[in-house]
């Protein structure tokens, strides 16, 4: 039937351009120094995220108001976004000196922000009764395991105020 | 059964309709119908009658066109249907037809092998 | 005192059966960044789905037939081929984002990894396809999915600014760092995950399975008008934790651990728990669900034998093909992707595929070969058209806002 028959190849070219409008989205190697620079603060944003959301577990778990398990998951989850954050940053092409800057600032900033979260993980688990030497500077308490996010939180606050 | 005829639009109440056995279980949905006229093939004006319901294959070519080769129908005569309303009732049971071979086929060879599958999930249990 | 109880059970299992996996998850998400400005689109939701539930409900009782069976009778089978298409892999995906919803709250539980829970999970649902009674299956997880009202608790006991979580309800605004765009789009989003299309088919095959007659009218409406609100309600509590406790921080919601931890701000490792089993029960009931309607979908457009009531020998081909979508699905999450990534998409695609399933409804519902003289009144009617219109404009608009807001980041 030439009917359905055309119906069909109408349905076929709109899913193409469909498709076709959705890779155009996604695939940008390089961008406009805008586009840069809201990337970098997007990956800033995720990054803060995860930060805020290991704080928030480190004080609940010393509350005793959270297992160690679900502590865990939640910082382990929160390590994942990290990583999604750096990746973000490092497969950024900036345009120009600025967002290039910007960018070195930015994967500094994660970087510090996942030694962070990584401690407090680490944290977690010894105090699930996880024999770990202090040889990878697991934090004492629960406090020390929130500065270090607050520190890292600042640093990431700062950048995100300037940009 | 009632002498009385009944005039029914075969697209309308025939197509598409649920098709039940003799004890009510579903066999199929009547996917397509064997139009032959008083002799031989059916022509254009010529007297007609349904000669049978068909399944299988032949919906593929209903939705996009073209002609299955007879073999590969899978046909339902229509002296078996017994009563047409808002489904059509055949006085067989679906077990004995031959296009419940699929069923039967993924019942023993599927279905049929894994474990607990005869057992019956009303019967134990308060009415 | 039967029939009280009886009243009761269809109440708190509609309750308990309202919120699954996109629900918890699109909430949470709308809840970390949007605070209650789109709690006006649950509402709308909830209307939207006790209208259409109200209608499979009625036409299975007063025809006897299940929704689809009456589709490709009434629609042709191109139409309702189509339907079935769509309808199927919709189906998939969110039985996909189901079974993922269940290895992510038993990860918490545990500290097994959830790639270890998928296969289980598969599995437990499948065995409680084969054996398990179908009123069974419903009451229980529907009173256990009840167990979600912790966040409702949780909310209470945060002791949040009421007036001004009740200003963000009534005066929607726009927070500061987010586009209009994201806004629409997790209006959409969020209309999807409340009118989930396999609503419509499980609620009208359930009905036949359950063997409900004209007399069981009134109990399906009152099911319906109060436990799909109060299902609403949840959602709502869910947002509002999420409001309360993360916004403020700046946290985004990405993973089923941090939308519970308001609920251990609130009540401890106690109320967690309860919640944690609360999330597995209404993921475990919608993932029954979703493979149910495949199930059903594709044997009454078939004709095949199907129910839940029948010897599974006797419907081989039906549960034949749950279990191929609950393979299928696994297979899906075993390639690491992450479930609440496809929790997101399949509440778009959700919203996408509305108008395929509630233009039949709509259909059959006013046919008076069907319904006698249970066809629709004026007000079903109005109300249903003004949906239409609704449910139209949120797929038309759907995927240009995934693709505009880059799926809502």
């Amino acid at each position: 039937m030439t009917g359905g028959g055309r119906a069909r190849r109408c349905g076929a070219a709109l899913i193409a351009s469909l498709l076709t409008l959705t890779l155009c989205g996604c695939v940008a190697s390089r961008q406009q120094p805008g586009q840069a620079g809201a990337a970098v603060e997007s990956a800033l944003e995720l990054a803060s995220s995860a930060v805020e959301t290991t704080t928030l577990t480190v004080t609940l778990l010393d509350d005793d108001r959270l297992t160690s398990a679900v502590a865990d998951t939640a910082i382990a989850d929160q390590i994942g976004e990290l990583a999604d954050a750096s990746a973000a940053l490092t497969t950024l092409v900036p345009p120009d000196d600025d967002s290039a800057s910007a960018r070195a600032d930015g994967l500094d900033a994660v970087a510090q922000a996942t030694a962070a979260v990584v401690a407090a993980r680490a944290f977690v688990a010894r105090d699930a009764g996880a024999e770990l030497s202090d040889a990878g500077e697991v934090p004492a308490d629960a406090s020390a395991a929130v500065d270090l996010l607050d520190t890292a939180s600042e640093a990431i606050d700062a950048l995100l105020g300037q940009g | 059964m009632s002498a009385r005829r009944r005039l029914i639009d075969a697209r309308l109440h025939l197509l598409d309709r649920q098709v039940l056995d003799v004890d009510g279980e579903p066999v199929t949905t009547v996917d397509d119908l064997e139009i032959v006229g008083v002799d031989g093939d059916a022509a254009p004006g010529e007297p007609a009658h349904v000669a049978a319901v068909l399944t299988g294959p032949v919906l593929v070519t209903r939705l996009l066109g073209g002609d299955p080769p007879p073999s590969r129908w899978l046909r339902v005569p229509w002296s078996q249907v017994g009563h047409v309303g808002i489904t059509l009732d055949l006085t067989v049971r679906g077990d004995s037809l031959d296009l419940d071979w699929v069923e039967r086929w993924v019942r023993d060879h599927v279905i049929g092998r894994i474990p607990g599958g005869a057992h019956d999930p009303e019967e134990d249990v308060d009415s | 005192m039967k029939k009280l109880l009886g009243l009761a059970l269809g109440i708190l299992t509609a309750i308990g059966g309202f919120v699954d996996i996109g629900d918890l998850v699109t909430n949470a998400v709308v809840g970390s960044r949007f605070g209650l400005s789109l709690v006006w689109v649950v509402a709308v939701g909830v209307v939207g789905i006790c209208l259409f539930a109200e209608m499979s409900g009625r036409v299975a009782a007063v025809s006897g037939r299940a929704t689809f069976e009456i589709i490709r009778e009434r629609l042709g089978p191109r139409a309702a081929g189509a339907n079935l298409a769509a309808s199927f892999a919709i189906n998939l995906l969110t039985l996909t984002a189901e079974i993922g919803g269940i290895a992510l709250a038993l990860h918490l539980a545990s500290s097994i990894e959830p790639r270890l829970w998928i296969p289980v999970a598969a599995l437990a649902v499948w065995l409680v396809l084969w054996r398990v009674k179908f009123s069974i299956m419903e009451n229980v997880v529907g009173l256990l999915g009840l167990l979600l009202i912790g966040f409702a608790v949780a909310l209470f006991l945060l002791g949040p600014d009421w007036g001004e979580l009740a200003a963000q309800v009534a005066r929607p605004s726009l927070p500061e760092g987010e586009h209009a765009a994201s806004y629409w789009f997790y209006a959409v989003a969020l209309f999807g995950a409340a009118m989930t299309p396999y609503e419509v088919f499980f609620f009208s095959s359930g009905a036949v399975e359950e063997r409900w007659t004209r007399k069981d009218l009134s109990q399906n409406r009152l099911n319906v008008l109060t436990g799909f609100p109060l299902g609403g309600l949840l959602s709502v509590a869910i947002a509002g934790c999420a409001a309360v406790v993360l916004m403020p921080r700046g946290i985004e919601v990405s993973s089923l651990s941090q939308i519970v931890l308001p609920v251990a701000q609130a009540g401890g490792t106690l109320l967690m728990a309860v919640v944690i089993v609360g999330i597995v029960a209404a993921t475990f009931g919608a993932a029954l669900e979703t493979a149910l309607s495949s199930g059903y979908t594709l044997a009454q457009y078939f004709g095949w034998s199907w129910g839940k009531f029948r010897r599974t020998v006797r419907a081989a081909r039906f549960h034949l093909s749950m279990i191929v979508a609950l393979l299928l699905g696994v297979g899906i999450l075993m390639t690491s992707v992450d479930p609440i990534a496809v929790t997101e998409m399949s509440v778009v695609f959700s919203a996408v595929a509305l108008p395929l399933t509630y233009v039949p409804i709509l259909v059959v519902a006013n046919d008076p070969e069907y319904m006698g003289d249970h066809v629709n009144g004026r007000v079903a009617n109005g109300l249903g058209s003004v949906y239409l219109v609704i449910v139209l404009l949120a797929a038309v608009a759907a995927i240009p806002l995934m693709i505009a807001t880059g799926a809502g980041s």
